[in-house]
Formats: structure tokens, sequence, C-alpha cells
């Protein structure tokens, strides 16, 4: 009996733990479409890389031209973020850059992150988009009826 | 050794997490280069340039700008397929606004990839 135990906690634990593991964005970007792009699986993003998330609204909905830059959870500045591409390098070489930018942000907010990588020597960036849209049901707003909303609230 | 209340038990976790567990979508990554700021520029003449501009009059989501003409999303798309029958090495430039929203950026990096014209680099203006 004890093995199966085992694994039956085994597999709750990885459960939350995968869970938890999700839920730890930066919620309010929605991401535009692009069905062609390369398939983002686990195995595309090796422990290595850098995600930096461009938001185009602040928490309250209010539109920001500038956009709101974060890492993992904690908003960063380019300056910030620059230094820690710097220290990456340092340490690991090269490595992969995803940028997790809303559709609806200025493209000066992804200029100022694109700059920062550059600066210290990351030249490949790359941006993250819907590749299959599942979650945008009936009952649940989808991208379209959020840009619509959005619009109507400016 | 009774098994049955057992398998009761993991059934239920079975459905519990089935039940639970929210779809995803799923998501694609579209890779571009930076120019270097020193020959940012200087764009080589074989290079296939897209803009995407903004401003009074022009559409919010970004107007494109292909070969000095306005070009729509589908229209633009069949100028790269034609570009990627010849050569799917042609280097694509795509030259953004500052103040053009970045779905008009993804947009057009979705039409370059799906024309598997994978060489593209990005200049802000």
């Amino acid at each position: 009996m004890t093995p199966m135990i085992d694994v039956v906690f085994e597999l709750i634990i990885f459960f939350v733990v995968t869970l938890t593991e999700a839920q730890r964005k930066d919620e309010t970007i929605e991401l535009e479409d692009g069905k062609h792009g390369i398939v983002l699986t686990p195995e595309e993003l090796p422990p290595s890389h850098m995600q930096i998330d461009i938001a185009s609204r602040d928490r309250n909905g209010k539109y920001l031209p500038r956009g709101r830059i974060s890492m993992g959870d904690r908003e960063i500045s380019p300056a910030e973020i620059g230094r820690r591409v710097k220290e990456r390098m340092q340490k690991y070489g090269e490595f992969p850059v995803l940028i997790r930018a809303d559709y609806d942000c200025q493209h000066e907010a992804v200029a100022r992150v694109m700059n920062a990588c550059t600066e210290n020597g990351i030249w490949k960036i790359s941006f993250m988009a819907v590749q299959e849209d599942k979650t945008s049901k009936p009952g649940r707003p989808g991208r379209k009826h959020l840009a619509r909303l959005k619009k109507k609230a400016d | 050794m009774d098994m049955t209340p057992m398998i009761d038990v993991v059934f239920e976790l079975i459905i519990f997490f089935v039940v639970t567990i929210q779809q995803e979508d799923t998501f694609s990554k579209l890779n571009a280069n930076r120019p270097a700021p020193s020959n940012g520029s200087a764009e080589s003449s074989n290079d296939i340039t897209v803009t995407i501009e903004v401003g009074r009059g022009l559409d919010a989501n970004g107007t494109l700008v292909y070969n000095g003409t306005r070009v729509r999303r589908p229209d633009l798309d069949a100028n790269l397929r034609e570009i990627a029958k010849t050569s799917k090495k042609t280097p694509i430039v795509i030259r953004c606004a500052s103040n053009s929203p970045h779905k008009a950026l993804v947009d057009v990096l979705d039409i370059c990839y799906k024309n598997q014209l994978f060489s593209v680099s990005i200049f802000t203006m």
C-alpha cells in the first residue's frame, strides 16, 4: 500500500506546484494572436531564459503610455533589466529573452526593453503570442471583446 | 487486501483534477533580431522593409506601409509570399513608429513566419 500512497502524494504535490507556478504572472496582459509562430513548449524555454512582461495598463485598468514592465511578479525599470541581463550574460553567456507584451502597449515600451537587452549584448529577442485561443469561450470575454470594452472605457 | 476504497479515492482525485484543471491557451514565440545601433539606419539594398505607422487619419491598429504604399494585412501577406518564392533568406526589416501598438508588430512578425521568412529585424523610428 505504501508505494501507492507515495505516488498519489507525489501527484498531488506536482499539481499544486504547477498550478501555483502558472499563476505567477501578470494576469492583465492580453497577447495578440500569432498562429504561425514556434509553438512554446517547456523544452523551448531553457532554464536560463529570461521573461519580461509588459502590461499596457495599471491594475485599475488605466492606460499607461509608457507601459508597466515587470519580471516574475515585480515591477522593474529598463535600467534594472539592463543590469540583470549583464549579470546573466557574464554567468551563462548568450541566453534567450522572451518578451510577453500586451497587444495594446505602445512600441516605445517594447523598444525600451529591447534596448536594455541590446546594450548588454542580447540581439535576439522573442515575442510571445497566442498560438491557439482556448480560453476565449462564451461567457468569458475574449481579446476582441476586451478591446471593445477598453475602447469604451477610454 | 481490499483495494476497492483506495481505487475509489484515486478515481475521486482524478475526477477532481479533470474538473478543476483549466484549459490554457497554447502560446507561440516569434523571434526577431535587433539591428546594431551603428548600422541600424544603413539598410542594405536587398532588404525588404515594412513600416508600421500611426498618425492622424490612420488606423489606430497601425498602418502598414510596404514599398511606399499603404497595404492591408492580407496584401502584405500576398507580397511576402511572392518574396518567399524567390528566397526565404531575404532579410525583412520592420520599422515601427514608437507610438504604434505592439499588436501591429506581432501581426507583421506572424505574417513573416507564415511565409517562412525568419530573418527579421526590428528597427524603432
